[in-house]
């Protein structure tokens, strides 16, 4: 009994950081995984609107950024303007395919010709439905009542 | 030492501590459910024919084209109407109407934002599909 109290191993003081330490492992990992995703080189802050579809996030999605000085990306990846027809082309032109929706992600404060002449291009290459990415504003709700029924299911 | 050895059952337990795996689940809940809603929205646009045919001679004559003007105006099949009148305007249109198509024309000045904004209320007055009208 004298060798028990004097160990004293039985009885701690310190609190248990292991779990701790795992949760902030698996943070850092996550953080480490997302951000270089979310900052890969493109940015542009779409525009605001009220009354707009969502469109969960697919594998498989085609994504065309315009950055603000008016610069393509191609799924985050600059392309140059010249070569934007062959590449979308090379997506779309391929026969059955099951859809011919492109997303356009382009910064609010371009002049809409920079849009419309994307927009161009892309009927040029085979794409039929452009879904400009738009934000959602804050606080408000779509007036479109399938839009809310989709908001609220999640999927498609 | 023999109730040491007895008592020993308490101290030592061999079952997993599983603290840990609940903390780090957790924590991936959390990150998921933030995630998740950020779910992406768009407006969908119907891209111009690529070959457009010959113009038709019977072309719909009473279709809607809206068009952004510099300055923050607009006009709706060349008819002028203020900003703050066009949802009122577009919504008396479109209630009635079986066929709810826009074709919506931006002028090469405007911001995109303000032609994102137009077809944002022709959405909310019942338009089912916007058309991008050719340059």
């Amino acid at each position: 009994m004298g060798m028990s109290v004097s160990g004293g191993g039985g009885v701690k003081a310190e609190p248990n950081v292991t779990p701790m330490i795992d949760v902030m492992l698996v943070l850092l990992i996550i953080f480490m995984i997302t951000i270089p995703q979310i900052n890969a080189g493109f940015t542009a802050v779409p525009p605001e609107g009220q009354n707009l579809k969502p469109h969960p996030e697919e594998d498989g999605d085609q994504v065309l950024g315009i950055d603000d000085q008016g610069r393509y990306y191609l799924n985050k990846r600059p392309v140059r303007n010249e070569d934007l027809e062959t590449l979308v082309r090379e997506i779309y032109g391929v026969e059955g395919r099951d859809d011919y929706i492109m997303y356009v992600k382009a910064h609010k404060d371009l002049q809409y010709l920079k849009v419309v002449d994307a927009l161009g291009v892309l009927s040029k290459s085979g794409v039929r439905v452009a879904a400009l990415i738009t934000e959602q504003s804050p606080g408000t709700e779509s007036l479109v009542e399938s839009d809310r029924i989709l908001g609220s299911g999640g999927e498609k | 030492m023999g109730m040491s050895t007895g008592g020993g059952g308490s101290s030592l337990n061999n079952e997993i501590n599983v603290t840990p795996m609940i903390d780090v689940l957790l924590v991936l809940l959390i990150i998921f459910m933030m995630i998740i809603p950020m779910s992406r929205k768009a407006i969908d646009t119907q891209l111009p024919d690529p070959n457009p045919q010959p113009a038709q001679p019977n072309v719909n004559p009473d279709q809607i084209v809206l068009e952004i003007l510099p300055d923050d105006k607009y006009a709706i099949n060349k008819e002028p109407i203020e900003k703050t009148a066009l949802f009122e305007r577009l919504k008396s249109i479109y209630d009635p109407r079986p066929e709810k198509i826009i074709f919506v024309k931006g002028d090469t000045m405007v911001k995109y934002a303000n032609v994102i904004w137009a077809m944002d209320q022709a959405r909310g007055a019942g338009v089912k599909v916007i058309g991008v009208a050719p340059k």
